[in-house]
């Protein structure tokens, strides 16, 4: 008679008011900063717009193409900051390939700004990089010619100046670490061969939206 | 029982205590852990906005450029995450929910950093870090959430976004476990850390209770053992307040008796009688003493001794120790050297831890003095009723004697001038007139000495009787003694009867003599002198004023103390029996004294004495002194002379020499016959020779009557000695014609030729 008794007191037994306030404002908050984490892991998983390069070697381009081994072609805007994240892995990549790949970096100067406008950090650590060279890409000529639009944009053509590679080398926006598109290059530079040959790319955007991010989405149609 | 189960409840109070005490140190870790990461999850937050702002300030879009949505995350979301942690570690600290929100905050922020940071493997560090500061908490709890939130984190990319935290498309569902792993790695030591030191708190809390419980009774012990101590204090301070009565009661009894000490007008100090330094002295011994209390202080008993006293003083510091203390007269040296008499008061006693004696001396010195001057006059007088007694005695005796031997010599002198010196009688008359004289110079002396004899004063230079007596002298004292006479120039006159001072010289040359039978120096010297009112005080009977002194001085044996103080009483000698009378010192005071002056001796044994006789001066020209009785022939006579005599002898024996010279006599046996024939009488009566003393009427009483009678007549008296009826104190009245008994007729015959001759005066 007597346990049926306790068992509906402690049932009945309300949770103290500081816990009755706090749960659900607990709750709130989690809510809240889940989406934004949601949000942002988004933002930062969103690839930019990918290249459509040119499956031989551009022959209007102003760079020299290694004939005895591979030429890597990365595109870059000076100022984007998710783009330090490429450079970086860019000299991951070049340690790995131990001379095997020619690699230039293209940094944007649209016409009409300042002299020094692409000397920025970026420059400098690409510039550092042994076996890359850091170039000018007057108003994104060369971008064109290789249809890239998303800053980080990484080509690799081969000895006979065959496309083997196009993509980004990191694995989300701005993020540093290991990343399909580098093990792809390091594998074709040194093993002629890659499970991928593109990989999404995660970047500025190279153009305006309104007139040069349309461009290789254009060009490629 | 009872005890154990008040054990056991105390065991389980401590329990319960300790348990008190370890939530109450978990509560102050919680509280402090999360005030901690408030402060942390601010600088975080502003870590994190800071970071994106350098790392990727702004977005590009070919040359257009917008605020980087890592500034934005960073803001806002970095904002969301921390806001509500920080809140409740502001306002709920310690409070179990607010830790797990926080944990959950830490590690949240933690993703949010990685992602600002690009994902840079270093950030990831900040997820190990978040642990280690959640397990300040020191609850394990609480790594629970926070390794929740991060293989949640890699579990939910992994699964939607997986190249984003491996860098492939694809790979193994379980890959996500490969990080919470690492995570659940690191809290394995973080527990084992949190359990240990949970552990630590406990018996930290169990030994506080402890401790506590042992304070408590400490306390409980302290609280009763202080009752006890008030208890005590309070008892303890009646007894000072009563101690401290019974001091101000010993101080004011001390400040009496030091008082009493320091007023004293008795000289009174303390002494060690081990080392017989003074411990204490009093003003008045200062001032009597003549030290000041800083010598006195230095000083010891016994150098207010005399030297010669110090032995005594040391035997009687001896006997102090021994309890026999002697308290009486002493000697004392003032510091100028002065020596006192004190009288001695002494009680033992402790001073300073000393064992010491309190002295009060008391100055006797004027009270000695006193009795000593008390002495000599008791003596004087003594001596003086000695004197007077033998006086009366040799007066009562004189006057009987002197007729007695005026008869026996007259007689013998009538007689020897009718006999011729071959006849058979006339060497026995010869020894009995020097008997006869001998006996009379026997009454002479002791009327001298008595005072008695009479005087006739005359203003004398006693230089010149020194002179007339020089040859004299230096036959008396024989040739083994050397004679030396010392004389003042224009020496003082002095009056006296010259025959008298002659016998004081005579009898202090023989004494002289006496004392030297092997030889030696016989010394007299005068000299003038005053006495003072000094020398007057120290001693008696003597009179202030100018005095002629007569010194007589041998190199003889001299005299101890016990002698000189017997030398001038009558029969005493020290010659061998038949040598000495013991009358001749006695003599000489008796004529000294007599004449006005004293006499002192002065005497060292074995080195010799001097007389010091000292006689008034007297401002008058010396009189010029008779060259003495001559013997010439008898003077006769025809005058009629009333003879008056009560002594048949004597009567008859004048009678026969006066009609023996050619005088008519008249004889009577006493006054009244003597007026009744004068009256009778029809021829005239020249001369009245008359006895002083005689019974009914004196020899003056008659002379005074009968010259009512017969203005004509003169008197001549005879005496061997008289009372005040003719004489004062010894001394004849002036203009008085005497002839003293015994006497020779010749001496008779000449004295009343040398009346019968002189001019009446009228």
């Amino acid at each position: 008679m007597r346990c049926p008794q306790k068992k509906i007191e402690a049932q009945r037994k309300p949770w103290p008011k500081r816990i009755r306030l706090l749960l659900p404002v607990t709750m709130l908050w989690l809510a809240t900063v889940g989406c934004g984490l949601w949000l942002l892991w988004g933002y930062e998983n969103t690839p930019g717009v990918a290249a459509q390069p040119p499956g031989d070697w551009p022959t209007d381009s102003r760079l020299q193409r290694a004939p005895d081994r591979a030429t890597l072609v990365m595109l870059a805007h000076p100022h984007c900051p998710c783009t330090r994240a490429s450079i970086g892995e860019l000299a991951q990549l070049m340690a790995h390939a131990q001379g095997r790949v020619t690699a230039y970096v293209l940094f944007l100067k649209p016409a009409g700004f300042a002299d020094d406008w692409e000397q920025t950090d970026l420059w400098q650590s690409a510039a550092r990089i042994p076996g890359v060279t850091a170039l000018i890409d007057d108003d994104g000529a060369e971008a064109q010619r290789f249809h890239a639009a998303t800053s980080g944009q990484t080509i690799l053509y081969n000895a006979a100046g065959r496309l083997q590679f196009s993509g980004g080398i990191t694995s989300a926006r701005g993020h540093a670490g290991d990343n399909a598109g580098r093990s792809a290059i390091v594998a074709l530079v040194n093993a002629g061969a890659a499970q991928q040959t593109e990989t999404s790319v995660f970047g500025c955007p190279l153009f305006n939206p309104e007139s040069v991010c349309r461009r290789p989405e254009h060009a490629s149609k | 029982m009872q005890a154990s189960n008040a054990e056991l409840a105390g065991r389980a109070m401590t329990a319960r205590r300790g348990t008190d005490i370890f939530n109450d140190h978990q509560q102050v870790i919680c509280r402090r852990t999360d005030r901690m990461f408030a402060v942390l999850l601010t600088l975080q937050w502003l870590a994190g906005i800071a970071a994106a702002y350098w790392i990727s300030p702004t977005a590009w879009a070919g040359t257009t450029s917008q605020t980087h949505p890592h500034v934005w995350a960073a803001v806002l979301l970095g904002g969301a995450i921390s806001a509500l942690p920080i809140v409740l570690a502001l306002t709920q600290p310690g409070h179990v929910s607010t830790r797990y929100t926080v944990a959950v905050g830490q590690m949240l922020m933690g993703s949010l950093l990685i992602h600002l940071t690009g994902g840079r493997i270093e950030t990831h560090f900040h997820v190990f870090g978040s642990l280690a500061f959640l397990s300040f908490y020191r609850d394990w709890r609480v790594l629970v959430p926070a390794t929740l939130i991060v293989a949640a984190d890699h579990f939910l990319r992994g699964v939607f976004w997986p190249q984003s935290v491996y860098g492939v498309l694809t790979v193994s569902e379980w890959r996500w476990l490969e990080h919470a792993g690492w995570v659940l790695f690191e809290n394995t030591f973080l527990v084992i850390a949190i359990r240990r030191s949970v552990s630590e708190m406990w018996d930290i809390a169990e030994r506080t209770a402890e401790s506590e419980d042992l304070n408590a009774e400490l306390e409980r012990r302290v609280l009763e053992r202080t009752v006890q101590l008030r208890t005590a204090n309070r008892e303890l301070g009646a007894k000072v307040v009563e101690h401290s009565s019974a001091e101000e009661a010993l101080r004011d009894s001390e400040a009496r008796y030091r008082l009493l000490f320091e007023s004293n007008p008795f000289p009174m100090w303390v002494y060690d009688l081990e080392t017989l330094g003074f411990l204490a002295v009093n003003d008045a011994a200062l001032h009597r003493y003549g030290y000041s209390r800083a010598e006195f202080l230095t000083m010891a008993i016994k150098d207010i001794h005399p030297a010669e006293d110090v032995p005594a003083l040391l035997a009687n510091v001896s006997r102090v120790f021994k309890g026999l203390d002697e308290a009486g007269a002493w000697r004392h040296q003032l510091k100028d050297g002065t020596i006192i008499d004190v009288e001695i008061s002494s009680y033992p006693l402790t001073f300073a831890g000393r064992q010491s004696e309190l002295v009060l001396a008391s100055d006797i010195t004027a009270r000695k003095q006193a009795e000593e001057a008390l002495r000599q006059s008791e003596e004087q007088l003594r001596q003086s009723q000695k004197m007077e007694a033998v006086g009366k005695l040799a007066g009562g005796v004189a006057h009987d004697f002197n007729n007695l031997l005026t008869a026996i010599t007259g007689y013998s002198d009538l007689s020897l001038r009718r006999l011729k010196p071959d006849e058979p009688l006339y060497h026995n008359l010869v020894e009995i007139k020097k008997a006869g004289e001998r006996a009379a110079g026997l009454t002479r002396q002791l009327l001298a000495l008595s005072r008695k004899q009479i005087l006739q004063p005359k203003v004398l230079d006693l230089n010149q009787i020194i002179f007339e007596t020089n040859k004299m002298l230096q036959r008396l004292i024989g040739e083994d003694i050397d004679l030396l006479v010392g004389l003042a120039p224009d020496l003082g006159k002095i009056k006296a009867d010259p025959s008298q001072i002659e016998q004081v010289l005579l009898n202090l040359s023989v004494n002289a003599r006496d004392a030297m039978p092997q030889g030696g120096k016989l010394t007299i010297e005068t000299t003038d002198v005053y006495l003072d009112e000094d020398y007057v005080g120290r001693h008696a009977a003597v009179r202030a004023g100018h005095y002629v002194v007569l010194a007589v001085s041998d190199t003889g044996c001299g005299m101890d103390a016990a002698t000189q103080a017997r030398i001038f009483e009558p029969f005493f000698t020290t010659k061998e029996v038949g040598k000495g009378t013991g009358l001749g010192l006695s003599t000489v005071y008796g004529i000294v004294k007599q004449s006005g002056g004293n006499v002192y001796v002065y005497s060292e044994v074995g080195h010799g004495t001097t007389f010091k006789v000292y006689l008034p001066r007297v401002d008058q020209p010396a009189a010029e002194l008779s060259a003495g009785p001559v013997e010439t022939a008898q003077p006769l006579g025809c005058e009629t002379v009333l003879l008056v005599e009560d002594e048949e002898m004597v009567r008859h024996l004048a009678k026969e020499i006066l009609q023996e010279n050619g005088y008519q006599v008249l004889e009577a046996q006493h006054g009244r016959a003597a007026l009744y024939i004068a009256e009778q009488h029809q021829g005239p009566i020249h001369l009245m020779l008359s006895d002083v003393v005689m019974p009914q009427m004196s020899g003056r009483a008659l002379a005074e009557q009968l010259g009512q009678l017969r203005r004509e007549v003169k008197v001549l008296y005879m005496s061997g000695y008289t009372d005040d009826a003719i004489v004062h104190h010894g001394v004849l009245d002036e203009g008085m014609a005497f002839i003293e008994k015994p006497f020779s007729p010749a001496a008779l015959a000449r004295k009343v030729r040398e009346v019968l001759d002189t001019p009446v005066t009228v």
